[in-house]
């Protein structure tokens, strides 16, 4: 008889909390992979059906170039150190590139006309870019507007849920 | 000024006047601080005399000995951190409660302010401005929140529409849909409280810093601290970006625009600091 699996024993799922910055990938199917808040950053996630591993990855702004160092030490905070590090960190855990289904939300935008608070865009722009050159398509997406959003994945089903802030529905982004 | 007066006077749950900051504030801003006059402002409130003795203990700055007295804690950590101790403490008090008519929920606009706060500090430092001011103003810069918060349930349908629809921003929307909005509040409510004018008008203005007719800058420092936060995911509440994004407050800082993605990476390197403090 197989051993029961762990979500059987205890009867919820564990919660995997992604900061501000940061990043995680788990192949453990009784995770829910969670960020809080993103406003102007962008949530992206990622989730191998085959492998069954899922990633996020919440970053703050564009680009590393306006600090390397930074870039090195903490990659999750710019999207273009950010977004291989989690491909990366996935790998780890058996995911393969070209099954990976990538949902991204966020990048809320202030009304600006003098284009420097644009923060959200550019870092939409950048992700974009990004994913382009390596090939890679985007399955889901709801990014700009005015409000932050919280968004999870199910790392058995690769379902990615989506809250807006200040709502008390909770919506489907991806059904996985 | 009736109006927001009258909003102040029916609102039910603002916190106690926090006495002890406004004149703390004052003593500090002289060259020469009197420890003495100090130390027997914060005694008279206990929980701020235990909480600053629990952050001199704790493993930031604990000695060799433990500190048991106030006087002692002001040597070993200084009279800036002290104020940011008491600061700290009084926004937890007075902000930490959900503000549903705006969306916002429990400990989330004390984590908005305190992220501003830090932001504030950090800009003013550059730009030569008071930090201790900055830090105060940024933490407080929302307290209008605490009184409208009531007469904004029910209007979620209209602020909706005043952003959404008629592209307003919300401190607008709130303008519309009230009469008045939570900076003029605000800076009446501390105003009220009597802190310095410097706080009150650039709380007043943290929308529009450059109406601001004496501090300008105190009040641009306040706007894009505002603005940081929000941008490292401590924006909450309903159309939480619904903000006006004003190049004008970055010229009247000496800035160029460039520099913002720059003070939104050191505000996450200060927030560290500061979640120490609060772990402490």
């Amino acid at each position: 008889m197989p051993a029961p699996s762990l979500d059987a024993i205890t009867g919820f799922e564990q919660k995997l909390i992604v900061g501000v910055a940061d990043l995680a990938v788990s192949s453990n199917p009784t995770v829910m992979i969670t960020t809080y808040s993103l406003g102007s950053c962008l949530g992206i996630t990622i989730y191998d059906p085959v492998a069954k591993v899922g990633g996020m990855l919440h970053a703050m702004l564009p680009d590393s170039t306006i600090d390397p160092a930074k870039g090195a030490s903490q990659p999750a905070m710019f999207i273009d150190t950010g977004i291989p590090a989690l491909f990366r960190a996935a790998y780890q855990l058996k995911a393969d590139k070209h099954r990976v289904q990538i949902c991204i939300a966020g990048g809320a935008q202030v009304m600006d006309v003098s284009g420097f608070f644009s923060i959200g865009k550019r870092n939409y722009e950048t992700l974009m870019k990004l994913l382009g050159q390596h090939g890679l398509v985007v399955r889901a997406e709801q990014v700009g507007g005015l409000v932050s959003r919280t968004i999870s994945l199910n790392v058995r089903t690769g379902e990615v849920r989506l809250k807006c802030s200040g709502q008390a529905q909770e919506g489907i982004l991806w059904k996985g | 000024m009736e109006r927001i007066d009258e909003y102040i006077r029916n609102a039910k749950s603002l916190p106690p006047a926090p006495r002890v900051l406004p004149e703390l504030m004052q003593l500090l801003r002289k060259t020469d601080v009197d420890s003495s006059k100090v130390v027997d402002l914060v005694t008279f409130d206990p929980a701020l005399t235990a909480k600053i003795l629990q952050v001199c203990n704790s493993a930031v700055y604990a000695g060799v000995t433990q500190v048991a007295d106030l006087r002692e804690a002001l040597l070993r950590i200084g009279f800036t951190e002290v104020f940011r101790i008491v600061a700290s403490v009084i926004g937890e008090q007075a902000l930490s409660a959900a503000q549903s008519g705006y969306g916002i929920g429990r400990g989330e606009l004390r984590e908005h302010s305190a992220v501003a706060a830090v932001a504030a500090q950090i800009v003013a430092e550059d730009r030569g401005l008071d930090p201790q001011q900055a830090f105060t103003a940024g933490l407080l810069h929302d307290i209008g929140k605490i009184v409208l918060t009531k007469a904004l349930e029910g209007s979620y349908e209209k602020i909706i529409e005043e952003t959404e629809v008629n592209q307003r921003s919300l401190i607008e929307a709130e303008k519309a849909v009230l009469g008045v909005d939570h900076a003029e509040v605000g800076g009446r409510l501390l105003a009220q409280w009597k802190f310095p004018e410097a706080l009150v008008e650039s709380v007043t203005y943290h929308h529009d810093p450059n109406s601001a007719p004496s501090y300008p800058q105190l009040a641009a420092c306040v706007y894009l601290a505002n603005m940081i936060a929000a941008f490292t995911g401590h924006g909450f509440g309903f159309q939480a970006f619904a903000m006006r994004g004003r190049s004008d407050a970055l010229e009247t800082l000496g800035l160029k625009g460039d520099e913002l993605p720059l003070y939104m990476i050191r505000t996450t390197e200060g927030l560290k600091k500061i979640t120490l403090l609060s772990a402490a």
